[in-house]
This record gives C-alpha cells, structure tokens and sequence, in this order.
C-alpha cells in the first residue's frame, strides 16, 4: 500500500550572523547550511492498518507526512502510495487520499462550513448519494450539525478540527493522513475525533497515518508505530515489542499500614540506582515506586519493600506506553549530547 | 464532455469566490470610493493642464479624449486587476498553499475561477454606471451619441485578453514568493512600473516616440492601453487586429512563463511554518 524507501530531504538554511551588520552580510553574502531534515527513512504500510508516527518536535515528522502527500519533493529517495509518486501525478494521486494538518484548515475561511463540503464534493466529484450518505455518518461521528451553518471563521478549534476531518473523508480516500489532529483539544473532542478515525478504519479498510505527540492517541488507536528523530527511524514496530525493547518500566504501588514507615524506605540507596530508573513517591499511605526491571529486578524490588514494611494492599503493573516514550526521547537527547 | 467535468470541477471555486466577496462588501465599497476619487484627483489635474493651453487639444487629445481616457482606463485596470501576486505570496509566505496542493485541482485554474467569482458583482456595481457617465459625458460635449457597439465589443474582447494577460503575469510573478519568502515589498514596486509602462498613469501618446515604440510592444500596453485605445476608436481596425494578435502573443508567452516558474518553485517549496 505505502512503501517508503530510503527517503531524505534537505533543506538549505541560511546562517545569518546577528543584528544588522550580520543581516547586511547574509544578503551580499549569503551563508548557507544544509540541513539534513528527514535521513533516509525506509518503512512499508499495509492496507487498513493505523500507523502511529511519532517522534519529538523537529524531529522531522511533518516532513516526512509533507513528501508522502506531495507537497515536497524528496531530496532522494522514493515513496509510492496506492501505486502514485506523489510528485508526479499529484492530481489524481490526490483524489485517493486525506490529509488533515491540525495547524492548518482546508476549509474556506469566509463561506459557510456547509458551502465548503459542497465545493469539495464538485471537487472530488462525489455522486449526490453517496455525499449524503458520508454527510449523514460524518454528522453522526463528529457531530457537526450544531455549527454547519456558521462560517469557518468562527469556529472554536475542537469544531474546526472535527469539520477538517470530516472534509478530509467526503470523498472515501484510501489513504487518511493526519498530521497532529488532537493538537490543543479538550478530551471530549480528543476522544470523539478518534472515535471517528477507528469507525472509519474498520469500516472502509482506510489506511490511517497519523502523528501525534498524545501518547494516549496512539495506545488507543495505532497498531504499529514508527519512531523517528533527527531524521532518522529509531523504532518501528507494535507497541508490546517497544515496551520489550525499551526499558521494562514498572509500577509498584502499595497501601502502608503505619504512614510514618515512609521514611524506613530507601531505594534508591539500596539499589544504587539513578533516578532515571527509579522513583519514590506516596500520597499519605498510598506509595508509588517506578523502577526499570532491567536494573532491579521485581523479585529484589517485592522482598526488599515487604522486607522493610507492612503493606495492607501491593499492586505491580506496567508503565504505560507514554513513559517509555519519555524515557526514549530523553535518551536521544543525552547521547547526543555526549 | 471534458469541458463539462472541467467545468464541473472549477465552477464551485467561483460560487466560492461570489459568496466571499459578499462577505467583504465593505471592503469593495471603501476601495471603490478611493478609486473614484483618485480617478476625480487625475481629472481635475488635467483639467488645469488643459486650461493652461491655448490650444484645444494636447498631443492629439483633446480635453474630452482625456476624460474618456481616464474613466476608460480606471474601469479597464479594475476589470484586469488580478490579486493573484497577494493571494499567492500569502499563501506562499504563511504555508496554506500546502492546502491546495493535496487537492485534485490545478492552481492556476483555481485562483482564476475563484477570482472570476470575486469579480462578477463588482463588476456589475461598476461597469454599467461608468460606461453610461462616459457616453453621456461625451454626448453631452460633443451633442452626438458617440457609442460604436463595434469598437465596444471589440472592447470586450480585448478587455478578456488584458485580464487574462494581467492573470498569468500575477501569477507568475506571485510564484517569485517561493524565492523571496515575502513578496510585499516587490509587489508594490511592480505595481507602480506596471502603472507607469501600461500608460495608465499617462497615455503612452504623450511620451517620446522612440519610449512609447518600446512600451507599445512590450505586454504592459496589452493590459490597459491597447483595450482603452479601443474603447476610444483611436485605432483603426487593421490597427486593431494587429494589437490584438500582440495580446494574444503575450497570453501565451505569460501561459507558459508561468508553468515554467510553476514546475521550478514547486520542487523549492519548503515548509513555512509546521
């Protein structure tokens, strides 16, 4: 469905000394860098699956999203969608796919937000019944009646984004790319726009990219993801092989029977561990340890604590994904800056 | 049939276009009212020029010809104004014309028939008055009707030329922007050299002839000159026929620069903002 092969993109960028002499100088003599904003990544997207691509800011994401739907040319590489180079037959490429950019709208800013879905129905030339069928189901999902008559620009930005999304699906695309759709909602937004994402995925085989930096995005919605940063693809796989592969995370939670034996544990001591890998904290009676299984084992963690202490209720789970996640991006920032 | 999918396609951008310039109507009215008057500012400039004369008439023109000439060429650069260099360089500038390019359309067809669309009321509100004060104007001074419905459709059609000619050269020059980044500045340096080399702000009879030679070839004349000149039957139709074979060169030429420039900028895009 979506192979991407090796793909890179360079930008120039001109270094400019500051103030004003540095200004005068670029221009005469102009002073240019090439960055390197997306390194030859490689990944492949079957039908129907939703793929989470997620990565810290500027790690090259949008980029990326931007050369797949064709709005930038690849320095080299290639990427074929539905069997279209995006750049070369743009126009009937884009007829196959949505593209929501949460910062932006397609939608007409002064017209109705009715009067924008007609122009994209003439636009895609979606037959009159199947346009009323979509309008009906998009209705449904997002529930857009309430704000279907007033023009886009007075929209709040949980309307704008619902109504962007419906219009990136009027015309049934193969290929849905969304490119931060939850940025700046509010949860019940947030959870009707994936409510729709996940109706649309199983109900049409839509293939779905989507970027996010909401981790909660992602565990609802992706069944594979593909990490990247600086450019380059540091992960890619399903969710359980990332909390495999990075960092066994846990969380111990236990209720003490006397509040003031907080004190009597010490872990971090006992262990020798940094505080990357293991943290203390407790609300009254209620204490939480997050501690990495790879450092200290679960067994030492349960003795030494039962050790020390009288718990009246333990409880041990699994990080959730966001804070493997952190620990990712933390991790990339301190090798490189080694 | 692929006109009428063409068709099918762009006309929503039209309806588009119409729908907003109504939400502006303010917007027109206030630009409407400054063009009038720096239109009423010119008339009384030559006003006193022609006073100052003893002579009836100045290069040919006489005071009347002057009149009909400004109205004439205010209408005409309004109908072939395109605002396709703004339009374009903002969304160059901010980014949003990532927006169009993940939509099935071609550019240059989208702004035009958006425009036409923008166009099509307030050429309605403007181009019946003015031609009416003219031929009354004209009527009044000379006591005969001076309204030839030939030269006025020829009018017309070179009128369709000039917008489409003024069209392409906006949008091209507005694809500059994937260069420049901002195209403010270079936008209002344009605007006065077109002014001055369209012989809108002076007719281009009033300049040394080796200088009005030049103009008369290059497009700038094409946009308002050659159709005013028409309008006012100061050409014959040989004349006629060969000024308009010239627009029609430079709509083409402008065609194709404008691709060019098109297919070049369009693989330097980079992402402006996100």
């Amino acid at each position: 469905m979506i192979y991407v092969n090796d793909l890179k993109k360079e930008f120039k960028k001109a270094i400019k000394e500051p103030g004003l002499k540095g200004s005068i100088k670029a221009l005469f003599k102009p002073n240019n860098e090439i960055i390197k904003a997306v390194d030859g990544i490689t990944f492949h997207v079957p039908k129907g699956e939703i793929l989470g691509f997620i990565g810290p800011n500027g790690a090259g994401k949008s980029t990326v999203i931007k050369m797949l739907t064709g709005i930038l040319t690849p320095t080299s590489g290639t990427c074929t969608i539905n069997g279209y180079v995006p750049q070369k037959d743009r126009q009937k490429y884009v007829k196959e796919i949505g593209v929501v950019f949460g910062q932006r709208t397609q939608l007409w800013w002064d017209l109705a937000l009715r009067e924008t879905y007609s122009v994209l129905k003439e636009i895609y030339d979606v037959p009159d019944k199947e346009f009323k069928q979509r309008m009906a189901f998009l209705n449904e999902v997002l529930e857009l009646d309430s704000f279907i008559t007033s023009p886009v620009r007075t929209l709040s930005l949980g309307q704008r984004m619902r109504a962007d999304i419906a219009a990136s699906l009027l015309h049934n695309p193969k290929v849905l790319f969304l490119d931060e759709p939850t940025i700046g909602l509010d949860v019940v937004v947030k959870d009707n726009i994936r409510n729709a994402i996940q109706k649309i995925n199983a109900e049409e085989g839509t293939t779905v990219i989507l970027t996010t930096h909401d981790l909660s995005d992602i565990e609802l919605l992706c069944n594979r993801i593909v990490m990247i940063d600086k450019g380059k693809k540091v992960f890619d796989g399903q969710i359980n092989e990332l909390k495999h592969e990075f960092g066994q995370m846990r969380d111990l939670q236990f209720e003490l029977v006397d509040i003031n034996n907080v004190a009597k544990l010490d872990y971090c001591e006992h262990f020798n561990a940094t505080a990357d890998d293991l943290q203390l904290s407790n609300e009254g009676v209620m204490v939480s340890v997050r501690f990495n299984s790879d450092v200290v084992s679960v067994e030492d963690m349960l003795s030494y604590t039962l050790s020390k202490v009288h718990v009246k209720d333990i409880n041990l789970k699994d990080a959730d994904i966001e804070e493997i996640i952190r620990r990712m991006y933390r991790q990339e920032v301190s090798i490189d800056e080694v | 049939m692929k006109f009428k999918k063409f068709m099918r396609t762009y006309r929503p951008f039209t309806r588009a276009g119409m729908l907003e310039s109504v939400a502006y109507r303010a917007n027109f009215i206030c630009f409407l009212l400054g063009e009038i008057m720096s239109c009423f500012i010119m008339f009384f400039v030559w006003k006193a020029v022609f006073n100052s004369t003893t002579s009836p008439d100045f290069m040919g023109f006489t005071m009347s010809d002057m009149v009909v000439y400004l109205f004439i060429t205010f209408l005409t650069g309004y109908l072939t104004y395109s605002d396709g260099t703004y339009a374009i360089a903002t969304e160059i500038r901010d980014g949003s014309i990532a927006m169009r390019m993940i939509k099935p359309c071609s550019f240059d067809m989208c702004f035009l028939f958006q425009e036409l669309g923008n166009k099509i009321f307030n050429v309605l509100v403007i181009f019946v008055p003015i031609v009416l004060g003219v031929e009354i104007y004209r009527w009044a001074i000379t006591g005969v009707c001076q309204f030839d419905i030939v030269h006025f459709l020829l009018y017309i059609i070179s009128l369709v030329l000039a917008y489409l000619i003024s069209f392409y050269f906006n949008v091209s020059y507005g694809f500059m922007a994937f260069y420049l980044k901002n195209l403010w500045g270079a936008d209002i340096l344009k605007e006065c050299i077109v002014n001055f080399l369209s012989g809108a702000t002076i007719p281009l009879a009033f300049m040394p002839t080796v200088l009005a030679d030049i103009l008369n070839f290059l497009p700038f004349s094409s946009l308002s000159y050659t159709p005013v000149m028409i309008y006012m039957g100061m050409y014959s139709l040989d004349e006629i026929a060969l000024r308009m074979l010239l627009q029609v060169f430079w709509l083409v030429t402008m065609i194709l620069i404008s691709k060019a420039v098109w297919n070049h900028a369009v693989k330097r895009l980079c992402s402006q903002g996100g």
